[in-house]
């Protein structure tokens, strides 16, 4: 924690080994957030660029309140859900979008799994975008209720629902693939 | 474990691991420089934009530059401290000076007896109050008529 406030200090400074030194540090785990609400390597690859763009364009006046990665996961969850939404509308329409969210035979879902991690990213791939945003935040992200509700500007009560729904959701099709 | 258990333990052990390509770190690092390299710069003309663009500045500015040539100068050219003046060097009074002066002319016109014939027209004219004598009875002795 230290570390990290003296390597904010060093980046406000101009530092660009302290950038570098952000940047390794939290890389892989902004884009494993990325690919989990975007489902696509590509996409979530050009969010976590450009996160990291505009961060480093915040140098000399960012102020940091709270933890780095508690900020730069907010940042690609913004950012993630934007190219969500304009996905959603260059795509034939909402059923088709979903329709390729479901389809475990899409190349993109072949490339999550040669990373080991195509079981989540499936069941995950049948939440609605707003219920996995929250639960990945959470769990992954490891950010409290409180912190997701004001990165996402909604009610902490509007965060537990959608949390609790993600999960009882995700409950159920594990029973039903555990009985089939 | 199974996962209908604790979905919550699950999902977080499930948490995906991956990496990012050589490809991808340089692109996105080259780009996060460029834009950290752009904003130390922006910072840096915008705080002389901000004085340039402010009139209340641009006067200050002037007058701090004015203000720093003139103790420049002070610093670099102390003033000479000025001798104090003589006063026995000085005349008393305009009555006294203009009775010296109608003395002075009184020998240039005709020596020691036009002086004596002066000097006794003023201790007449002045007597013992030389400060109540007008002008015109001063420049009357200074003509010498």
């Amino acid at each position: 924690m230290i570390d990290e406030k003296i390597l904010v200090w060093r980046f406000n400074r101009g530092s660009k080994d302290a950038l570098k030194m952000l940047y390794e540090k939290y890389k892989d785990d902004l884009l494993g957030l990325a690919i989990t609400l975007l489902r696509d390597r590509s996409l979530a690859e050009d969010v976590v660029h450009d996160v990291f763009v505009s961060f480093a364009g915040t140098t000399g006046s960012f102020r940091l309140s709270g933890t780095l990665k508690g900020y730069l996961s907010t940042c690609v969850a913004n950012a993630a859900r934007d190219r969500n939404r304009s996905r959603s509308r260059r795509d034939v329409g909402l059923e088709a979008a979903e329709a390729m969210d479901c389809d475990s035979g899409d190349p993109v879902e072949h490339a999550i799994d040669s990373e080991q991690s195509g079981r989540l990213m499936q069941l995950l791939g049948h939440l609605p975008y707003e219920q996995r945003e929250v639960v990945v935040l959470h769990l992954h992200q490891e950010m409290r209720f409180k912190e997701i509700a004001e990165a996402l500007g909604i009610s902490i009560n509007t965060v537990q629902s959608r949390y609790r729904y993600g999960l009882e959701k995700l409950r159920s099709i594990i029973s039903s693939m555990v009985t089939k | 474990m199974k996962p209908t258990e604790n979905i919550e333990e699950f999902l977080k052990l499930e948490k995906p691991h991956v990496t990012t390509g050589g490809e991808m770190d340089k692109r996105t690092l080259d780009d996060s420089f460029a834009a950290m390299d752009d904003t130390i710069r922006g910072n840096k003309t915008n705080a002389a934009g901000i004085l340039l663009r402010s009139r209340a500045a641009r006067l200050a500015a002037a007058a701090a530059i004015i203000v720093a040539i003139g103790l420049l100068m002070v610093y670099r050219n102390p003033p000479v401290p000025q001798q104090p003046l003589q006063t026995t060097s000085v005349a008393k009074s305009p009555a006294d000076m203009l009775t010296a002066m109608s003395l002075n002319m009184a020998w240039r016109r005709g020596g020691i007896e036009a002086v004596d014939d002066q000097s006794s027209k003023a201790f007449k004219m002045l007597g013992s109050k030389p400060t109540r004598a007008s002008i015109q009875e001063l420049l009357v002795e200074l003509n010498g008529v």
